[in-house]
């Protein structure tokens, strides 16, 4: 599939079975849940969610603090996760570009 | 082995990968001996804090509640606003830098006794080797098939583990939530959704991390275990293998002198490999995997005993140490974080004694810039959002300075404001029309009618008609 799913060389010259095809989903949500709860902390340190009800548009007219939170949270989540998961597809279609244009040695 | 290799080439005939079948299982072999005592205690010590901390009360509330509704995080004697989110960060910068601190100094003895990751796993499998057995019985129990005997191992098991885990979702949340409150809605089943969707996914994580994907976390997931070699130096505690005493490695007679055959004092009974909680091979040198939990040296500490020969083969050293040269404990890296961390630790403690429990917002009118009354007086009004942080009520007298004959037309007397409150009050200040021309920078001072020390200023604009 791609380079990322074969064994890769250690510097001993050993050869290290591939990755588990689940690990990629810890790399893309993982990393994600962690800048989620970073940004939770920062945004709603100086953001009361019931200030979204009061200002925000219709979307926020039954707002309550913890569904506040829990939005905010999973908004971030799930901004996050696409840049982490950009990010796998980008390293993880290196390969696939070599093999279709090969570099001259 | 080949399951993998299978599943990575995505060939055909393999079995589709499911979750985390292409690694393969690790049995980590029940073992004994110093380390393994320490970190036990260690886990006993860490999850009694956990969970009965959470129960605790001080002044009449919850001692540890980081209460999200309410926007206010109690810390034993201590609240917390939003606005006092500086104390928060710089609590939290002094721990990341504690845990460099400590990383410079022993390595990764966070991975190996302290992470919730590890912690929990150790509960984990003292369940797994309560209900199942040993690692080879519950290698042999995998590859049996399914009997009522599997069924009710492998069932209690997971009921237990799924308690554990629910227990461990709620007391989380109870750290967010009032914990007693939250225990008798449960109890009522009258739990809030959102309570209720918490509990559930702190649950699920707690099960699925330590239950199923255990080392993987640590090898795949964690970002701590790759960044932590920029805080290693050749003078940082690792676990390393003797390769000078330990080669050429070879089975020989118990109390047999491995130097008269010619042999190294390893007998590769392979032990060392079997009670990796990570499955690495520890001899083969220093491995990001490995989370420093020492259950190696422990194993071939015991090992060594019983051939007759000196611990140690496998053991907590240093890079310099292992090059014969001195180790220094002292160095110009653990004078930086050290210095970073006083600094740190220096300026939070200052900031929290000498912090005022009381904020004062000022907001002018927006609707009239002024406003002419008596016919000879410019008015202008202000909200004022007064936040008494303190654990007491207090009555605040407000003064003006900033230009003459400036007058307060209200609030008439003090502002009284109940504690840990906020309250709004509408001020209105004066001025004689002929001084009030054009735009002047004032001065409002708040401060408690019995307290001196507790006094905030805040600089707002008093606005007349163009001159």
């Amino acid at each position: 599939m791609s380079a990322a799913d074969t064994p890769s060389a250690e510097p001993g010259g050993e050869q290290r079975p591939a990755d588990p095809p689940a690990s990629r989903l810890g790399l893309i949500l993982w990393p994600s849940f962690l800048s989620a709860c970073i940004a939770s902390v920062l945004f709603f340190a100086a953001v009361d969610p019931e200030l979204l009800r009061d200002a925000g548009p219709r979307l926020f007219a039954d707002l309550d603090r913890e569904t506040g939170y829990a939005l905010g949270f999973f908004f971030f989540w799930v901004v996050a996760a696409i840049a982490s998961a950009l990010s796998v597809w980008l390293i993880a279609s290196r390969g696939y570009l070599r093999r279709i244009r090969p570099t001259e040695s | 082995m080949k399951a993998t290799r299978n599943a990575a080439s995505g060939s055909s005939e393999s079995p589709a990968p499911s979750f985390y079948a292409a690694a393969a299982k690790i049995y980590p072999r029940e073992i004994s001996g110093r380390f393994t005592r320490i970190r036990q205690r260690t886990v006993v010590v860490l999850l009694g804090l956990f969970y009965g901390v959470a129960w605790l009360q001080w002044n009449g509330r919850q001692a540890l509640l980081f209460d999200l509704p309410a926007r206010k995080f109690y810390i034993f004697g201590l609240t917390l606003w939003p606005q006092d989110f500086f104390y928060m960060a710089l609590l939290m910068i002094i721990a990341a830098l504690t845990l460099f601190f400590v990383t410079a100094l022993a390595g990764r003895l966070w991975c190996g006794y302290a992470c919730p990751q590890t912690v929990w796993t150790e509960v984990f499998i003292w369940i797994e080797r309560w209900t199942e057995g040993s690692s080879l019985q519950r290698m042999k129990l995998d590859r049996s098939p399914w009997t009522g005997r599997k069924l009710l191992r492998k069932g209690g098991k997971q009921l237990l583990w799924l308690l554990l885990a629910a227990w461990t979702g709620f007391t989380f949340v109870g750290y967010f939530n009032p914990i007693r409150e939250l225990g008798s809605e449960i109890g009522h089943l009258t739990l809030g959704g959102w309570a209720s969707f918490w509990i559930v996914l702190y649950s699920a994580a707690t099960y699925g991390n330590a239950g199923f994907m255990r080392e993987q976390v640590c090898k795949y997931m964690c970002p701590y275990a790759r960044f932590q070699s920029a805080m290693f130096d050749k003078d940082t505690l690792i676990i390393s293998y003797n390769d000078n005493r330990g080669e050429p490695r070879a089975a020989r007679r118990r109390g047999s002198s491995a130097a008269a055959q010619g042999k190294g004092d390893c007998i590769d009974c392979q032990l060392c490999v079997q009670v990796c909680p990570t499955g690495i091979d520890i001899r083969k040198g220093l491995q990001y995997e490995c989370i420093a939990c020492a259950a190696c040296v422990d194993a071939c500490d015991d090992i060594m005993v019983k051939m007759g020969a000196p611990g140690g083969l496998i053991r907590y050293t240093t890079e310099n140490a292992v090059q014969g040269k001195a180790t220094h404990i002292v160095r110009p890296r653990m004078f930086v974080y050290g210095a970073i961390l006083v600094i740190g630790a220096t300026i939070l403690g200052y900031s929290l004694a000498t912090r005022t429990p009381l904020i004062l917002d000022v907001i002018r009118d927006r609707n009239a810039l002024y406003r002419e009354v008596h016919g000879d007086h410019i008015e202008n009004a202000y909200s004022l959002k007064v936040i008494n942080l303190d654990s007491k009520p207090h009555s605040y007298r407000l003064q003006v300075s900033g230009l003459d004959a400036l007058e307060i037309a209200a609030p008439s007397g003090l502002i009284d404001v109940p504690a840990g409150t906020v309250g709004t009050v509408s001020a209105r200040l004066q001025v004689p029309s002929d001084l009030a021309t054009g735009v002047h920078k004032i001065t409002l001072t708040l401060a408690a009618a019995d307290d001196a020390r507790i006094a905030v200023r805040e600089k707002t604009r008093f606005i007349g008609p163009r001159p």
